[in-house]
């Protein structure tokens, strides 16, 4: 046999996608993208801080109106829930079980946001014993996604460390960095479905400090149920 | 098979003078239909089963005798024992295969299934791979066949081969061709027999040499009889046992040009069925293409398996990154407005720092106004007030 190039190399040379100019060419598109990321990035950030601030103030002026007029406010009803499960996984009947599946909380001391409607807010019933709830505040939100926030990639529970991870999993639903995902979240958008099931279940620490009792409702000097607004609290001193 | 519409070419030698190519003839169909091993060596096994003779034990061997067990209680174990006295024989143990002139366990019948049927179709497809084999040089050289001085293998020869009626003319030829190597080796290698064989009639072995097929007897049958090793078939009833002697793939084979042509009519191809054996058509084999590497190399297949690998490799393996909320630089690269909101927020306190101080200085200046206002309403009261003074001084005094 001639000193011949097999056929198998000479193809491999000529596949594009092992050239350098190919390679060179797909890089810089690449970080053109991640630079439009991270402008259009902060000009949303400060769009959503103009918004949170405003949806403040609009509250307070409205309280203020009512009391002026003698008549009360009636704050519209919470949409975002943050679930904590406060009990371990031994001997726990079925029903709870599955439900606690369900919502991702396979473990103890894991978290998720929900969407409170009357499906959402039955199921939590069922569950009341075995987890806490409340309603988060934007900082709540903010810290479990930027410091224990984990996207689910390629079925792998990978940190987020760049928009550039948000961007090509949620783009179609104009979600391209952390504060599109902070505010999805916090307001229930209309992409609430997707942009909760890219974050992995929040592994949280037990809390500093420790529980009362988990026996009890929280309502009863314990901790488990609903807390309202104190679940902020307790995630500062879990995350 | 497209490979067969471009039917490679077998030269054809003539039986004497110089070995050129006289003619050529297309290769036949069955040498390329699959070879296959396992198929050869399970017919082979069956067939050679055919051509045995019944033997068996004698019927009666071992029950003549009206031995009967003496039970239990005499200090002897209870086999049957041969009745009588006043003879050796006598209260010797009989019938047990374990006992001296007793029958054997399980007398061999005559009945024993000798013979074994086999499909024909398995039959053919063995005989089919055997022929396609003894075209595959590496295959007949392993069986043993000295085959390096041959022109061409498969070996076709002219139909004057045929013709031949004399041994030496055989054997002339056998030199020319440069098939005698073999017939050398054969007998060389003529030995007594290992074992009983020798002394019931089989006491030479000998290897197998070259065999010649032919196509019509004129002689040629007479004249290659008494060359040792060497074996004549008719290209008609070719014999799976001396194709693959031990099923062994690879016998050397000498074709005539008429026997090798009618190959194509007697095992057909696979577009067309065999001429003699009705509805046969060649074995197909399971790969058409079986160069596995190639087919594992092409692009049909590598787009399919690269579209498959996984692509978690553009995120790299476990990340490790710092809290954003201690380290400003992870912050900013997933939040690029913080450092603005910072800034913006530390404004807003300022201002409202300013704010409340302002505030608060006035609230100031307001009470110290109002106190200071109130100081000199008494002061006005105090000067009014003078002798009540005195006279407290006095009644202290007092």
């Amino acid at each position: 046999m001639s000193k011949q190039v097999p056929e198998t190399i000479k193809k491999q040379v000529k596949r594009s996608f092992n050239s350098k100019e190919v390679k060179k060419e797909k890089n810089q598109k690449r970080m053109t993208l991640l630079k439009d990321i991270q402008s259009k990035a902060f000009k949303r950030a400060e769009k959503y801080e103009k918004e949170y601030l405003d949806q403040e103030q609009k509250l307070v002026e409205l309280k203020q109106k009512a009391l002026k007029e003698g008549s009360f406010y009636r704050e519209p009803e919470p949409k975002l829930a943050f679930i904590i499960r406060i009990r371990g996984i031994v001997g726990v009947p079925p029903k709870p079980r599955k439900i606690l599946q369900l919502l991702r909380l396979r473990r103890i001391y894991s978290g998720v946001f929900i969407r409170l409607n009357k499906s959402s807010l039955r199921m939590l019933h069922f569950i009341d014993p075995y987890v806490t709830w409340g309603y988060p505040d934007v900082e709540t939100v903010r810290a479990l996604i930027y410091k224990r926030g984990h996207a689910r990639v390629n079925h792998q529970r990978k940190i987020i460390d760049s928009n550039e991870m948000i961007y090509d999993k949620l783009q179609k639903y104009d979600i391209i960095c952390m504060e599109d995902l902070v505010h999805e979240i916090y307001t229930v958008g209309k992409n609430f479905k997707h942009a909760n099931s890219f974050l992995w279940a929040f592994k949280l620490k037990p809390p500093v400090g420790g529980f009362s009792t988990v026996k009890r409702s929280f309502v009863n000097k314990g901790e488990h149920g609903n807390r309202e607004q104190y679940i902020n609290t307790l995630v500062k001193k879990m995350i | 098979m497209t490979t067969q519409q471009l039917r490679p070419i077998v030269s054809v030698f003539p039986i004497k003078g110089k070995v050129k190519t006289i003619k050529q003839v297309p290769l036949p169909s069955v040498f390329s239909a699959p070879i296959r091993p396992d198929v050869v060596r399970f017919v082979h096994t069956n067939m050679a089963k055919n051509n045995r003779q019944a033997h068996a034990v004698s019927t009666t061997a071992g029950e003549q005798t009206s031995a009967t067990s003496w039970g239990t209680g005499r200090a002897v174990a209870r086999i049957p024992r041969v009745k009588g006295s006043g003879t050796g024989r006598s209260g010797q143990a009989a019938f047990g295969n374990m006992c001296r002139g007793g029958r054997m366990y399980a007398p061999k019948k005559v009945w024993r299934k000798w013979h074994r049927k086999i499909n024909t179709n398995q039959k053919r497809y063995a005989v089919c791979s055997a022929i396609a084999a003894t075209a595959v040089t590496p295959l007949v050289m392993s069986r043993g066949h000295r085959v390096n001085k041959l022109p061409e293998l498969p070996l076709v020869v002219s139909d004057q081969l045929q013709s031949l009626t004399k041994t030496r003319q055989a054997v002339k030829f056998l030199k020319f061709i440069g098939a005698y190597r073999d017939v050398e080796k054969v007998i060389r290698t003529k030995k007594t027999r290992v074992g009983q064989g020798k002394y019931r009639n089989r006491r030479h072995v000998l290897r197998k040499g070259p065999m010649v097929v032919y196509a019509r007897n004129l002689g040629i049958k007479k004249a290659f009889r008494n060359i040792p090793g060497v074996e004549t078939a008719s290209v008609y009833t070719l014999n799976l046992l001396k194709l693959a002697p031990g099923s062994q793939m690879g016998r050397f084979i000498i074709w005539t040009e008429s026997a090798f042509k009618l190959l194509e009519d007697i095992y057909g191809s696979w577009e067309k069925p065999s001429k003699f054996k009705s509805g046969f058509y060649l074995p197909r084999p399971v790969m058409v293409n079986t160069d596995v590497e190639r087919i594992i190399k092409s692009d049909q297949v590598q787009t399919v398996l690269r579209n498959r690998r996984p692509r978690s490799r553009k995120y790299g393996k476990k990340i490790q990154r710092a809290d954003p909320y201690e380290d400003m630089s992870v912050m900013l690269k997933l939040n690029p407005y913080y450092k603005t909101k910072l800034q913006k927020q530390k404004e807003l306190e300022e201002k409202n720092k300013e704010e409340r101080k302002e505030i608060v200085d006035k609230s100031r200046k307001e009470y110290e106004d109002w106190l200071y206002f109130s100081e000199e309403e008494e002061e006005e009261e105090e000067e009014g007030s003078d002798e009540d003074r005195e006279i407290e001084v006095l009644s202290d005094e007092n």
